[in-house]
């Protein structure tokens, strides 16, 4: 299973993860350069906290679902860490604490961002890859 | 530091520089004589009796007549000081300065001599020379003692710079182990700042920041950050700009500079100050932080009101490290608003029954005439809440008041738009009215919960669009609308790992909230009076980030007089403070420093602005700083400014400077490190610590750093090196530190006890990290007198007030069994009788026939008709006015052989003992030893 149409979905996603990705450091950095508050920065970001990470809870479900394996094993860590984190209470940001653990949440979303990145290269590479196999076992 | 250019001096000679006058004074080095006038080749005698032989030092006198201008004390000084008759002093000026009506001074008088200070026999030679012309008068004859005595405090103070000045830099290493210590040493001036020659423009002695108002953990800062590392001491500022000031002591509100001309460094924005470099004849002024030029502006020289040229070098910012400036509409995001007062009262039954109510109620309608209110902005409101919201309606110029009930405590609105929240003066008697009744109106009230957080937002909404206080008196745990809070307390964790889940806010409410008014300008202060669990933990965040304070009186009951006056002493002294509002404190630092961490009550707005809806009055910051280039000027300066808008409208900043040599000598770093200042920037991070881990983690963190100080100090400063050592080697002006530390380990926030209340630590945990460092030493080293064989002039009056006795060494070695005693933090006082006391002592203190007779607990002494009492009670009396405080201590009587928990309570301030688990101060020492000895320190 897991046609092109998953990967085609997938690319789109890692798109989308990779955007609110740049979004948050965007935003952290105009803090830094107090072109914002901490008060409306956090109030902003935690809209998108919880998309985010729900996003890319659901795409690898998919994975899973369709029986992508090894796709499915390389996003497990990071839904790992997002549901520790939320288990934890801490996955929104505090705009009491933002100035302690900015370098943190700087760190955090670099990671991320590259993350998301590898995979959307990853994702298209597949996706063509299963466009290729399609389009011979048309042929065939 | 060590490379001072000095004068040239002739052979035998050797220049000093002092601090305190800011400039050199010669030794002769054969004789010990000291003299403020450079010496010449000529070989004169060491003590110079005729005026400055030819040649003197111009440039000194250069200066020195430039700075004529400067405060009258300082004129004094030099008239005292180097009696110059070039400059005029060649009358008998000195003669007033010593306080008497000799008409001509002897010439040999007027010349003081450092020297003399230190030589009782010189002193005792000179002083009655200088006294001649009175004694032989006859008519003073009696006051001979006395003025000698002045005479001779005049010297002493004059020439405080020249003991320490002899001895440059020299760093005293005392061995720990087997130490005396002496609690009078923790009120000693931090370590002097000893600044190069020429940093400062001014030589007037408040050039450099007061202590009180800003101190650095180390008075000489390292060049690099690894020099620092290598020291192992913590970097931080410790902040108090706005302190009280006590009236009693020549205590000087910092000088304002009024004609709105506020010169600040283009780049780095920093404000003029007393370190700064004029360049180009004075045109232009080079910043002391980044060294750019900038143009000094035409009116800087100009005086506004007389429409003169006037003295540059009068302006306070150039002579005072702490100036208010009077800021210009520039510095305003909107109109200074007025102080805005808004009550919320708890009137639930358990609110009415303890007497809160009226206890509040009185107190604040006695207050009314202390609330800051000079042009007579000042706005205030009532709302009593129990399981509703009830506004009052307090039209001007009425006597009455309307009730009005919201019982919609979910989306809370004001019942009507106008006549809430009054303009004092207008609807004072309304007000009055409504104050006066409060209490009854609620007698027979059974309304059993609170809608805590309901009123708050209720407040929020009256306060929001000015800004303001939110004053809120509490007698229950939380129970309705959003911020209802769950008791949680529970027993079995305390003293556990979890406990720390206790100290943490249980609800997110009332932090998003504290943000919310942060926005707003709001400031709460919170008073909690209830007899069960109130969640200190969770409510003391609505303070924590809108820079209020939480106040706590466990199972308060006003029927006891002594609880109902320590709530109206603090609720009426918080009201009388002026306040700073809408308040933001940045602090700028040469090049090369960074602030890295901040601790207190405040909302950190900006990497480095710090926004506080109302400045408190005697609340303490702690900045954490780093070092991030290279230091290579000679001096850095740190500089906090708090704008603010007074209680009266105006819009003013408040400039507190600091300058501080730079070394990269780590002998200097350790001379100078101040033991005060580390232990409260401890104090701040070890409590931020027991929240985020285990209160465990947090006195081992307290814990390492000291062995990680110690075991610095030996490896870099001691033979031993890396070693074992059979010492425990610390230098001279750190020795109080270990004992500090082991104070503050051994806290009610901090130490290891299953018998501590999640709500009293919490509770000192607020305290902990807002007190200023002349309270907090003394809360975790307390003070401890023994008063029935105190000297007979303790307890009267004396020179300086109401004379105490000499501080004892907190053991419990000290206690007699026929002793009183008093032990004292600032927040309580325990009055200690052993239990062989004499039936006369129980008779003079308590009036009471013998010790059976007497009950232990909080206590009012009696005032009686005989000295022993008399005195005692002074002692009580001055214990609680001593320090700057709004704090009202509660006396208890604690018997030798009385109640448990309270004698318990009492012989844990004597932190030196051993207690439970915590180990002695004599074990501590061997357990810092043993570390310091185990592990290696690079
Ligand atoms: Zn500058």
């Amino acid at each position: 299973m897991g046609g092109w149409w998953l990967f085609l979905f997938s690319v789109l996603a890692a798109a989308g993860l990779l955007f609110t990705m740049v979004f948050f450091i965007i935003m952290f950095s105009d803090l830094e350069c107090d072109y914002i508050n901490p008060i409306d920065l956090c109030n902003k970001l935690n809209q998108f906290v919880l998309p985010e990470m729900i996003a890319h809870c659901v795409l690898t479900m998919l994975f899973l679902l369709c029986g992508q394996w090894f796709t499915f094993l390389l996003n497990v860590p990071l839904v790992a860490y997002n549901i520790n984190k939320v288990n934890q209470k801490n996955h929104m940001y505090d705009a009491t604490e933002i100035f302690r653990t900015l370098s943190g949440h700087k760190r955090e979303c670099f990671f991320k961002l590259g993350f998301y990145l590898l995979s959307f290269f990853y994702y298209l590479y597949r996706m063509i890859l299963a466009l290729i196999q399609g389009g011979l076992e048309v042929k065939r | 530091m060590s490379a001072q250019p000095q004068p040239q001096l002739p052979p035998g000679w050797q220049a000093t520089w002092d601090q305190n006058a800011q400039r050199y004074y010669f030794v002769h080095i054969e004789s010990g004589t000291t003299q403020w006038e450079q010496p010449v080749a000529v070989a004169s005698p060491p003590v110079v009796t005729s005026p400055l032989p030819g040649g003197g030092p111009g440039g000194v006198h250069h200066a020195a007549r430039k700075r004529q201008y400067a405060a009258g004390q300082t004129q004094a000084y030099l008239g005292t000081a180097g009696a110059d008759p070039s400059m005029g002093y060649a009358q008998p000026a000195p003669a007033d300065a010593y306080g008497q009506q000799a008409p001509a001074a002897q010439p040999g008088g007027q010349f003081f001599t450092p020297g003399l200070a230190d030589d009782p026999a010189a002193q005792a030679a000179a002083a009655p020379a200088m006294q001649q012309p009175s004694y032989y008068g006859g008519q003073q004859g009696q006051q001979q003692p006395g003025q000698v005595d002045r005479l001779a405090n005049q010297f002493g103070q004059m020439g405080m710079g020249a003991p320490q000045g002899q001895k440059p830099f020299q760093l005293h290493t005392v061995n720990l182990v087997g130490m005396p210590i002496d609690p009078r040493e923790l009120l000693a001036d931090p370590p002097e700042i000893r600044l190069p020659p020429g940093a400062c423009i001014s030589n007037n002695p408040m050039a450099n920041a007061d202590p009180s108002y800003q101190r650095c953990t180390i008075n000489a800062i390292p060049s690099t950050h690894s020099l620092l590392n290598k020291s192992r001491l913590p970097f931080a500022l410790i902040l108090t700009p706005y302190r009280s000031l006590k009236e009693t002591d020549d205590d000087l509100a910092p000088p304002v500079v009024s004609d709105t001309i506020i010169v600040r460094c283009r780049r780095c924005r920093t404000y003029i100050n007393p370190y700064v470099t004029f360049i180009d004849g004075g045109n232009r002024w080079k910043c002391c932080m980044c060294g750019l030029a900038n143009d000094v502006p035409q009116l800087f020289d100009w005086d506004q009101q007389r429409g003169q040229p006037a003295d540059r070098w009068a302006r306070p910012e150039l002579n005072y490290s702490t100036v208010e400036f009077i800021a210009p509409s520039e510095y305003m995001v909107r109109p200074p608003q007025p102080p805005v007062y808004v009550f919320l009262i708890d009137v639930s039954y358990a609110a009415v029954q303890s007497g809160m109510v009226a206890t509040a109620t009185r107190t604040i309608l006695e207050s009314l005439d202390r609330l800051p209110n000079i042009d007579q902005r000042t706005k205030v409101a009532v709302i009593a809440y129990d399981v509703t919201l009830h506004f009052f309606a307090l039209p001007p110029g009425s006597t009455d008041s309307k009730m009005l009930v919201v019982g919609d405590l979910d989306d809370v609105f004001l019942p009507q738009p106008s006549d809430i929240l009054v303009n004092l003066t207008e609807s004072r008697t309304a007000l009055e009215a409504l104050l006066g009744k409060l209490s009854d109106m609620f007698q027979d009230n059974h309304a059993v919960g609170s809608a805590f957080g309901p009123a708050l937002q209720a407040g929020f909404k009256l306060a929001s669009p000015t800004g303001g206080k939110l004053i809120a008196l509490s007698a229950n745990l939380p129970s309705l609308g959003p911020g209802a809070l769950k008791n949680r307390e529970d027993p079995k964790l305390l003293g556990t790992s979890q406990e720390s889940k206790l100290l943490q806010p249980q609800s997110s409410f009332y932090k998003t909230f504290a943000i919310e008014c942060s926005r707003s300008q709001v400031s709460v202060d919170i008073f909690l009076t209830g007899s069960g669990y109130s969640d200190v933990a969770t409510v003391s965040g609505l303070p924590r980030y809108t820079s209020g304070q939480t106040y706590f009186y466990p199972s308060f009951n006003a029927s006891r007089s002594e609880d109902a006056m320590k709530l109206a002493h603090e609720l009426s002294t918080l009201l009388a403070s002026p306040i700073g509002l809408e308040a933001v404190i940045r602090v700028r630092a040469s090049r090369g420093l960074r602030m890295s961490a901040f601790h207190g009550n405040f909302f950190v707005r900006s990497t480095d602005l710090l926004a506080l809806p109302a400045v408190p009055w005697d609340q303490s910051y702690a900045i954490e700083m780093q070092i991030e280039e290279t230091l290579n000027q000679p001096f850095v300066v740190l500089q906090t400014a708090v704008l603010h808008t007074t209680s009266f409208g105006e819009r003013r900043i408040r400039v507190v400077t600091q300058a501080l040599p730079t070394t990269q000598n780590i002998s200097e770093i350790y001379s100078s490190a101040d033991q005060v200042a580390i232990a409260t920037l401890l104090a701040n991070k070890a409590v931020e610590r027991s929240l985020s881990n285990k209160i465990e983690d947090a006195r081992d963190a307290v814990m390492n750093k000291m062995s990680d100080i110690l075991g610095a100090y030996k490896t870099n400063m001691t033979a031993a090196g890396s070693g074992a050592s059979a010492q425990l080697s610390l230098c001279e002006n750190l020795k109080l530190l270990p004992i500090l530390l082991l104070g503050l380990m051994k806290h009610v926030g901090l130490r290891h006890s299953a018998q501590i209340p999640s709500d009293l630590r919490s509770y000192a945990h607020c305290l902990l990290t807002t007190l200023p460092p002349q309270l907090l030493i003394p809360y975790i080293h307390p003070c401890f007198y023994s008063l029935h064989n105190m000297p007979p002039e303790c307890g009267t009056i004396g020179e300086h007030g109401v004379i105490m006795p000499p501080p004892l060494p907190l053991t419990s070695e000290r206690l007699e069994r026929h002793g009183l005693y008093l032990i004292e933090d600032g927040q309580t006082m325990f009055l200690w009788i052993g239990r062989d006391a004499v039936p006369q002592l129980v008779k003079d203190v308590f009036d009471l026939p013998a010790y059976d007779q007497l009950r232990g607990g909080k206590a009012t002494l009696p005032v009686l008709d005989n000295p022993f009492n008399q005195r005692v009670n002074a002692v009580i009396a001055k214990t609680r006015e001593m320090r700057r405080t709004p704090y009202w201590p509660h006396l208890y009587v604690v018997k030798e052989d009385g109640e448990p928990p309270l004698r318990l309570w009492a012989l844990s301030a004597l932190i030196m003992d051993r207690a439970d688990q915590t180990p002695s101060y004599v074990q501590f020492l061997t357990q810092l030893k043993d570390r310091v000895n185990g592990g290696s320190f690079s």
